[in-house]
């Protein structure tokens, strides 16, 4: 997923030379290939966050395209207020980055571990979230993001999961993408991002009758969508690498309740920093987001419903 | 690149019309606009360039009020060049009005929305920063209150202005010595601030924030210097400036007008009392 946002990056900023990419001191080797095809069009803002996304504004008002790298617990999480008021208040075209989301730094501790960006970006009006889950994903969710002239945070997790696509997105995204076709009044995975890997696998081998979904655009979502998926499932069970407080399992949740009540599980960080240092496999344990976690976890609230 | 109409930007007037639409709003904060009085009139007047008199003009100079609080000063301004309806003060705070206690930048002619204090001056140096890379020759003027210096975003961004040869940014600190609760020097001392922005590089001025002439020669000194470092103008002024019996009084940060007090305010501005 990483040299696919590299070739996006270089991709998007060799087209348009307003395109300019600011990073807040991070992506030492990732901005290799950046740096060497558009040397102009890279800006090291310094380890000056606050700055960067108010610099970012002042550029997209200069008529500039600034594309904002940053640690997702950073970018959005500590300028949650400069992208409130300096980038969405006037929907200027930014799109920020926010890169090791979840767990992606297990062992670096709760400063770096990032479960909460959703949240607190789905709540700025006119600002999009997106949460790719694959290396496609990720270049669909760039190409969109430049296109819509609109801020946008891009949210990207672990990137070496696999693929959960064939190929690319030739009709780009809109929506929620249906993985694995399912049957009616079963059980509907919808998961977003490092966990939609995950949702596959656990579908294909103990619910072949499930359907499963990716969720690359968390906000806007597609309501309609998202109320058939309810009509047409006996139970939900949403994954994400994030709060279960705020995240996409409280957006299905906020639907299905407003408009097609539906049983939602809400797989995810259940309100707690990590306890531990250990490998990402080992946080993803403590957490209950392994793939054996994830099946008890789903095993005990069919069983109990 | 043409120059707007030029209105006389009268600091009677101005002060006038910030009175005016206080007593109709009843709202605060007059002390911290009439300390930008004069610094607002000699920019305006002397300047900041708008093609066509259009505030939304693409090459148009950049004012970046980062003291949101002082919007009234800048809206003062506006209606001199004929940006504002003479309703929108006389319905000032009224519902469903568009003019907020806070500068909003959905009103053509100001760019940020501020009021949260360190936004302005990190979107001022973004600007320059476009304008520098575009190759215009557009200048940004980011205005900030003494108070607002406590914001870190400030002191980030004056690294970045100073590493990347802004010249075309200018910040021009109100030093009038209060913030909301206090003296600053007894809230958090900052020293000489001409030395502190100095030292991080910048061009440096210190005038008496009311004389009109010193601003406008300090001004353009420091925009035909042939320093590539991006400038620092401190502008002394005083809280309240123009009514006795607001100068230097902090209460008048969150004082509204009483007929009385409105009274005696306009004929102090009328008068011309010092």
């Amino acid at each position: 997923m990483r040299d696919a946002f590299s070739d996006a990056l270089v991709r998007l900023a060799t087209v348009d030379p307003k395109v300019l990419l600011l990073t807040g001191d991070h992506g030492y080797a990732l901005f290799d290939k950046f740096r060497k095809s558009c040397p102009k069009q890279y800006i090291n803002a310094g380890i000056a966050e606050q700055n960067m996304i108010g610099m970012a504004a002042g550029l997209a008002r200069a008529g500039f395209r600034p594309i904002v790298y940053g640690l997702s617990a950073f970018v959005p999480v500590r300028v949650l207020e400069q992208i409130k008021l300096d980038i969405a208040h006037d929907q200027l075209p930014v799109i920020l980055i926010g890169d090791g989301a979840g767990f992606v730094y297990a062992q670096l501790g709760t400063s770096h571990q990032s479960t909460e960006d959703i949240a607190c970006a789905r709540s700025i009006p006119h600002l999009s979230v997106y949460s790719p889950a694959d290396r496609f994903e990720l270049t669909a969710c760039m190409d969109r993001a430049y296109k819509a002239h609109a801020p946008v945070y891009i949210r990207m997790g672990k990137s070496d999961r696999g693929d959960v696509h064939a190929d690319n997105l030739p009709g780009g995204i809109n929506g929620l993408l249906e993985l694995k076709r399912g049957e009616a009044r079963d059980i509907a995975f919808i998961a977003t991002g490092s966990l939609v890997r995950t949702a596959l696998d656990i579908a294909c081998e103990r619910y072949p009758r499930a359907s499963v979904w990716s969720a690359p655009v968390i906000k806007p979502i597609d309501v309609s969508q998202v109320v058939d998926i309810c009509r047409h499932s006996s139970v939900i069970a949403v994954l994400e690498e994030h709060s279960v407080l705020g995240g996409l399992g409280s957006v299905i949740a906020e639907i299905a309740s407003e408009f097609a009540p539906t049983r939602v599980l809400r797989i995810g960080v259940r309100d707690r920093f990590s306890q531990h240092c250990g490998s990402y496999a080992y946080l993803l344990k403590e957490h209950g987001l392994d793939r054996p976690g994830i099946e008890k976890r789903l095993e005990d609230y069919l069983s109990a419903n | 690149m043409t120059t707007s109409p030029n209105p006389a930007f009268d600091v009677k007037t101005l002060r006038t019309t910030v009175l005016e639409m206080a007593y109709a709003g009843s709202t605060v904060h007059i002390g911290c606009a009439f300390s930008i009085i004069e610094l607002l009139a000699v920019l305006y007047r002397n300047h900041l360039r708008y093609p066509g008199n259009d505030p939304q003009a693409s090459d148009r100079d950049y004012l970046v009020l980062s003291k949101g609080h002082g919007v009234m000063a800048q809206y003062a301004c506006m209606r001199e060049l004929g940006w504002l309806p003479d309703e929108a003060f006389t319905r000032y705070f009224s519902d469903g009005s568009d003019l907020k206690g806070l500068s909003d930048s959905r009103i053509p002619g100001l760019e940020v929305t501020s009021g949260s204090l360190g936004h302005g001056f990190s979107v001022g140096v973004g600007i320059a920063m476009g304008a520098k890379l575009s190759g215009t020759d557009q200048r940004t003027f980011a205005l900030v209150g003494d108070g607002e210096l406590n914001e870190g975003p400030i002191w980030e961004g004056a690294l970045f202005a100073a590493h990347n040869k802004l010249k075309n940014f200018m910040v021009i600190v109100d030093e009038n010595g209060f913030q909301a609760m206090g003296r600053t020097d007894e809230v958090l001392n900052l020293g000489s601030i001409q030395a502190k922005f100095e030292s991080f590089g910048f061009e440096t001025a210190t005038v008496d924030g009311h004389d009109e002439r010193a601003i406008d020669d300090a001004i353009a000194r420091l925009n035909a210097s042939a320093s590539s470092a991006p400038k620092a103008l401190v502008a002394r002024t005083i809280k309240g400036k123009g009514v006795p019996f607001m100068e230097g009084d902090n209460i008048w940060h969150y004082t509204r007008l009483n007929p009385e007090t409105y009274e005696k305010a306009l004929a102090a501005v009328a008068g011309g009392v010092q």
